[in-house]
Parts: structure tokens; sequence; C-alpha cells
């Protein structure tokens, strides 16, 4: 935390660029601002406050909140949605939250060329309602959709449900605006989507988690509105089974967007066979052909690999109710954490093996029901799962020792620690296993460039050198 | 030990191991001010640090307490399933309850209510302005049955007065007989309970209850959706004797029987659930029944309906403490409104009324903001009037 009277002075020049509709500085309001869903430490529930929170509208007014901070080298913390839940939002080092919410705007959209341009803190669904006026759509669908910002995806490289055809919102950036951190203002390229020229400088800001800059402009692709949509729901003997299947879909080369198989719960609901413990389902969109060929194979692939399809009702009402409980079933109730591992699919039994049947019992973790086992399946593969924190004694060391242990198993196999929810403080001191000490030194001397004086959301991301 | 406040500690306490922010999709007022504190999310960790010790009450606690709509429309997005609404009316009446004073813009609202025993500043006798020709409804004591409680904001709001008027010109229509308190009517004390004075709240229900007690009636009809959730609700020994319902749901059972019916009308309309009727109370089909009684009537729902339909600003005290606030909300609901190409945006509560004709002039639509029984009565079939 900042002295007293340099807080005053702060605080006064904030007001000038700002006014005071544009500053939080109370208790009482900082208070939602001490944390994002990462669970810090449990008796460090309020220990970091943010000196300020600061609620700018443009990039000008990006750019002078960032040049205040600059000449006091005070960390600024860069915030969308606020449903990370890494810990990337935590101001480990106080400072001023830059909450991007009010910048909300929908600057350009170009029909014939599919892209739209917004400010950062548009959230996704707003941003999927005003691109359907104009018959068009976004493609990416997160369970945290309903929150989520623009800037809050690109900075995590958010995840999609439906990778397999239209790709995660990495692959949706065209071209950014970002506040370095000497307040200057950064356009990275020209508002395509492919150029053979220059390096892909905006590439650098997607998954950046805040540490480069603040991004204050977007330029995404977009796609047609699909003329359809289906989704094929098919139950297997066990996860295994699903996974089989899920397997063959993707060597099939059938276009279907993504899918999931996971460990079913309530059979009653789905009218699921009670010897049939798990389910794999695929969404397509597209033309009414494409999505009744696509739809087709599917159903033809799941049950030529031993699954019972579910009645096409079914699968909607599934559907529907799954993707109305998404977003809130991403809540962390009680003591519980989630994995979102990216494991290759051919050592993905090892992963889970290891995992449970190794890891689980030293540790005293527990999977929730139905949560041992899920995958995302498509292109990029996200391992999920869900599960308790040990009890008794060092709860949070051994939680930590688990994180570390998990990470060192996906890695090994040649995976990733996180296919979805950044690194943050979280799995920040785990980055070694996953990189190099020379990819890590490039990165550092990146972040150097263009944040020399680190404050940028420090101590998030990279690990500081030994 | 336990306490009065551990309900509203459990929900805070939940909310923080949780956590997930599905509650600010779609909260008017964080869509308006978008800070985080202004969010059921928010003001549970401001319970959580009040209650915990973190943060001692202040000014700026009171103002996050008291920037809520009551909706409940969180509640259906909320993971956890939490009863924010009713810990944010508790946490107001913890704050009142450790001396932190009310807004200064509801203590007006506090100081008519104690006075006039209605939150507008108008004289007593000002309830029966609006019955003129009516006097011989007056309720008797042990005869009536019926009592159509017409609540402050309908009979003492001028813009308001057809509202009850026609509530009444349909039930005698319908052949239905009904008393009125007129001048005696009290305030059913919604406004104060919602802002968590619960000692003036007590008072009226105790002098309110004793009043309607003693005219001996078996049913009690309201016209506004506010004094309803208040008198079935919070009057629990009332209530377990005397049977309540909105006027909706008196006029389609009405309707069912076959003793209120209606001209045919070409027209397209949508109707707005005011929260109070709608997720306070869980009525959603009568106002709906009633208007597709109205043969020829098209209703379209709004983007937004039932369950998850948008408040419309005006509840809770939201719309005398921040106006502009309140009124931007009830702009995006008017907008909602347009996009379904329907004439006119119906409606069962006087604060919907309110906020939402304030709204439509405002920004110059050309939506007829109308009441439900002031609708109705443009159709209805009168066969005494025809008689004649």
């Amino acid at each position: 935390m900042m002295p007293d009277s340099v807080k005053d002075e702060v605080k006064r020049q904030l007001v000038e660029a700002l006014g005071e509709r544009g500053l939080l500085w109370e208790k009482a309001d900082l208070l939602p601002y001490c944390k994002d869903t990462y669970r810090v430490r449990f008796e460090d529930e309020y220990r970091y406050m943010p000196d300020f929170v600061v609620l700018p509208e443009t990039t000008e007014e990006v750019k002078k909140v960032v040049s205040i901070a600059a000449s006091r080298k005070i960390p600024l913390i860069p915030k969308g949605g606020g449903s990370n839940r890494t810990g990337m939002l935590v101001p480990t080092h106080g400072g001023i939250v830059v909450d991007t919410i009010r910048m909300n705007k929908l600057i350009e959209i170009s029909v014939p060329d599919l892209c739209v341009t917004v400010q950062p803190g548009m959230t996704l669904k707003d941003l999927g309602d005003g691109l359907a006026e104009h018959g068009l759509w976004l493609t990416q669908e997160q369970g945290s959709l309903k929150m989520a910002t623009v800037g809050g995806a690109i900075s995590t490289s958010a995840f999609s449900r439906r990778h397999q055809k239209y790709g995660a919102m990495a692959d949706c950036v065209m071209s950014l605006e970002v506040v370095l951190a000497d307040g200057s203002v950064l356009r990275t390229g020209p508002k395509v989507l492919y150029t053979s020229t220059g390096y892909r400088l905006h590439q650098l800001f997607i998954g950046a988690e805040g540490t480069l800059g603040i991004i204050t402009e977007a330029t995404l692709r977009v796609e047609p509105l699909p003329e359809a949509q289906e989704v094929v729901l098919g139950f297997f003997d066990d996860f295994w089974a699903a996974i089989d299947a899920a397997k063959r879909v993707m060597a099939s080369g059938v276009d279907f967007s993504g899918g999931e198989a996971y460990e079913i719960v309530d059979h009653s609901e789905l009218r699921a066979p009670p010897d049939k413990k798990a389910l794999f389902y695929a969404l397509v969109h597209g033309t009414k052909e494409e999505v009744q060929a696509v739809s087709e194979n599917l159903r033809r692939t799941i049950e030529g690999s031993g699954g019972i399809l579910a009645d096409h009702e079914v699968a909607n009402q599934f559907l529907t109710t799954y993707t109305k409980q998404w977003c809130g079933a991403r809540a962390l109730t009680g003591y519980e954490d989630v994995l979102t591992t990216y494991v290759p699919m051919e050592k993905m039994r090892q992963y889970y093996d290891t995992l449970w049947n190794e890891i689980a019992p030293k540790y005293g973790i527990e999977p929730l029901p139905g949560e041992k086992y899920s995958l995302d399946v498509g292109k990029y593969r996200m391992a999920g799962g869900r599960y308790r924190l040990p009890k008794g004694d060092r709860v949070w060391e051994r939680y930590q020792e688990v994180l570390k242990e998990i990470a060192a198993l996906a890695t090994g196999l040649g995976g990733s620690v996180q296919a979805c929810h950044g690194v943050g403080i979280q799995h920040r001191d785990n980055m070694v296993l996953e990189y190099s000490d020379v990819a890590l030194e490039a990165m550092r001397g990146i972040k150097h460039l263009l944040d020399p004086d680190n404050i940028m959301n420090p101590g998030k991301k990279i690990p500081e050198k030994e | 030990m336990t306490s009065e406040y551990d309900g509203m500690l459990k929900v805070a306490e939940m909310c923080i191991l949780c956590r997930c922010g599905c509650c600010k999709d779609e909260c008017p007022m964080y869509s308006e001010i978008l800070e985080e504190s202004i969010s059921p999310k928010g003001r549970n960790q401001l319970v959580h640090a009040l209650l915990t010790g973190l943060l001692e009450p202040d000014e700026r606690a009171v103002r996050i307490a008291y920037s809520c709509l009551l909706c409940k429309r969180d509640e259906y997005s909320c993971t956890a399933e939490l009863r924010n609404a009713e810990a944010t009316e508790t946490l107001r009446e913890y704050l009142l309850s450790v001396g932190m004073p009310l807004l200064p813009e509801h203590q007006l609202l506090v100081k008519s209510l104690e006075n006039y025993g209605n939150p507008w500043q108008e004289p007593r006798s000002s309830r029966k302005r609006w019955a003129k020709g009516l006097k011989d409804k007056k309720v008797v004591p042990g005869k009536t049955e019926t009592l159509f409680y017409v609540g402050c904001t309908f009979s003492l709001d001028r813009t308001l007065l057809d509202s009850p008027r026609a509530l009444a010109h349909l039930l005698e229509c319908a052949g239905e007989d009904f008393g009125l308190l007129l001048e005696d009517e009290l305030c059913c004390g919604s406004t104060v309970k919602r802002l968590g004075h619960v000692q003036l709240f007590q008072k009226l229900r105790r002098e309110n209850e004793q009043r309607i007690r003693a005219t001996g009636v078996r049913r009690i009809v309201t016209a506004c959706a506010g004094c309803y959730k208040t008198l079935s609700q919070d009057y629990k020994g009332l209530s377990q004797d005397v049977k309540v319902l909105h006027s909706t749901e008196y006029l389609a059972e009405l309707v069912g029987s076959g003793r209120l019916t209606f001209k045919g009308a070409d027209i397209k309309v949508t109707y707005h659930d005011p929260c109070h009727l709608g997720r306070h109370a869980e009525v959603y089909d009568a106002p709906r029944t009633l208007l597709h009684s109205v043969s020829g009537l098209e209703l379209v729902e709004m983007k937004t309906s039932r369950e998850l339909a948008r408040c419309c600003g005006g509840g809770a005290g939201v719309k005398t403490a921040y106006p502009e606030i309140s009124q931007k909300a009830a702009v995006r609901r008017i907008r909602e409104a347009e996009k379904t190409g329907a004439s006119a945006l119906v409606t069962a509560c006087p604060f919907c009324m309110q906020s939402l004709k304030d709204a439509a002039q405002s920004v110059g639509s050309s939506i007829d903001v109308v009441e439900l029984c002031v609708f109705l009565d443009r159709y209805v079939e009168c066969p005494k009037e025809d008689q004649r």
C-alpha cells in the first residue's frame, strides 16, 4: 500500500484525469476488487487490497492513468469481467485496478470483411447480441460468457466450446490497440486476419494476462450466423468408451464444432440407460444441409462405437440445460478446485490413472461425484475434472504440492499446465516445468522491453528469476 | 449463539466461496453503474466484511446497501440459489440497527409515513380522491366479504387514479360486490419494509392488520403489486386468516367463470412483469390470461419476460435515491418493449407505471404505457351499462 501523502496526491491526479465517477477509493468499494475467483490462502482473503480502482471509458483516459502510474511506478492491474480463477487480478502489490468494464462500446462492424472492432470491456454476451442484429456471430462460447469481456477473453487466451470448427479467442484476434507501460498507444498491425508483413505483435498480448499493457480496442474475426445447429448426444459404458468414440469422430475429419465427454451424474434427466456411465456430445453448426449431413455422420460413428444415441428432443434439452447452468457450474462451491490441463490424447489414460491412483491418495484430494474425468473434444485438448481440496494439517501447502505434481504430470506427458484458465499466481512458479530457461528468459526480455519498471500486473504469469 | 443476521452472513459466506459473479448478468443496477460493489456479489462481500469486523459501517456502505432494486433477477442466475434480495433487505435493517442513518433522500418518505400514513406527503383525506361516486362502497364490518385494498400510490398519485377506478368498474361489470376503506386505509408498509425500517413497518403492520381484521372481510384484493407482496408475505398472521389476491388473479378467476368478458380488439401488446408480482410472488399467468381474454389481441413477449424479466428500475427506494440510474433502467425496458413492435406496454404495478411512463416520455417513445386494469377497462363488456 502506498503512503497516505502519496495516495492523496495520486487520488487528486486520478480525479483530474477521470472525474470522481471514474475512481473508487473507499474500502467498501475496493473489497470486491481484492480477489478474483482464485482461492487465495484461506487466511489471506482480504490481504491484498488495491489502493484505487479506476473505471476509464476511453483510450485517452487509460493513457492518463498509465502515465500517472508510470511516473510513480505504481502497479496497474487491468481487469475485464473479473471471472478469472488463477489469481491474475489479485493486487498482490497494491496499486491501481484498471477496470475496463465501462469501455463497452461497439466501434465498427464490417459485414463484408467479417470483422468487428470493439472496446475491451464489452461482454461477449452483449457483443453476441450486437452482432446478431447484423446476421453475424462471434463463434466463441465459454462458461463465463455472461460476464467475460473481450479484453479479458483475449488476455486469458480464452477457450471455446466450439474450438474444433471456429478456433479459440486467440484465433479470432486480428488487431489490437494497447496502451503500453509508458503511456504510449500501440496499434499492433492492420485490421486484417492475415498479412505476411511485420511481427505478429497482437499475438504477444493474447494470454499476456495484462502483464505487457492494457488492451483498449480489439478487432475480431466474426462469422455469418449459422443457418442451423444441432447437438448429437450418445451414451457409453464408461468414460473411456466415450473417449474412443470421440477419437473416431476426430479421425473421421467430420466438420463438427466441438464437443465434450464426461461421466453421467443424473441418468433420469437424460433418460440414459442405467448401465451407461458416460456421455459424449458433439455440436454442429452450418447450413441446414451441412448440419444434417454432419449430424448423420456423427450418429453413425457414435453407434458404430457402441454408443446409444439420445433422442433428438432429449439432446436439445440437455444442451439448453447444460448451457444455462454452465456459467454457474464454474463456481467453486466449497473447498474445491478444477483441472483444465492439456494432455495429448494417447496419454490421457496414463494421466488420469496417475492423477487419481497415485497423486490423489498421496495428498488426500478426492474427485467430486461425476467429475473424475472430462474431456473437451477437438483439436485443442483440455482434460478436466474437479476435486475437493486436502483436509487436515498443512492444507494450503499440500494444495500447492498437488498443483505442482499435476503440472509435472501434464507437462511430463508432453502437455501443458493450463489449457483454459491461464497462469496468474496459481501456476506461475510451475511455468519452469513447461518452459526452458531460454524460453523463460526470452519472455522476461519481452516483458522488460515493454514494461521496464514492471508496473503491468507485477508478480503474475512469469516466475521471477532465481 | 444465533442472531437475526445469521441468514445474511450465511448467504455472504456461500457467495464468497462461489464468487462466480453470474449475478452481475442482467443485474439492472450493476448494468448501469458498472462498479463491482453494486452487484449482489459485491454486496455479499460488504456484508461479510461488516459482520467479521473488517469494515466499520460507513456512509459508503449505506449507499451500497441502498443501490439495489431487490428485484431478485440475480437469483435466477445465481449458482448457489442464494436469496440475495432478502439478504440485502436484512443488510439495510442491520445498518439502521447499528445507528447508521437512512439516506437523506429516503428520510422524507419515512417522515411522510409517520405523519400521514403514506409516503407521498398527502393528507389522509386524499386517499378517497380517486373514489368519487363510490362513497357507498365503504366497507361494512361483518357484511363486506371482499376488501379492495387500493394502496398509497394508486390512490394518491394523480397520474394513476384511473387504475383503481378501472378496477372498481371491472368488478362492478362482473357483478362483484366489494368494499373500500377510503380515508381509513393505511399504508401497507412496503416502502419502509424494503428500506429496512423494521420498527416503522411493524407499527404500520399492527395498525393496518387491526383495521382490516375489524372489517371481518374474507378476502383482500390489492391493486398494487407491492401491497400484494407485503400483505401476502409480510403479514404472516393476517394472510393465514384472510385470502390475499392480486387484482390480476381475482379478475382472471372472474374471466374463468365467465363473469367478466371483453370485446375484441385488433392490437399488439407486450406485458412487463412487475418484480413484486412476478419473481417475488410468482404471478405470471394471471395477467397474461386476462390479456388473452381480449379476442384478437396479440400478446408478444419481450426478449426478457416472466422470471427473467428486466426490472423497470423503480423499486426498493432506488427511484427516490438514484433517479438517473432508475430512469436508465426504465429506458432499457422501454427499448426492449419497442423491439417487439407492440403498440402498448401493459403492466400491473403503480411503480412500474411511474417509471416506464416517465422513461417513455423522456425518450419520446410512441409506445402506450398502460396499466392492466385501465387497458382491460377499454374493452370490458358491462351488462349493467348495456341494459341502461
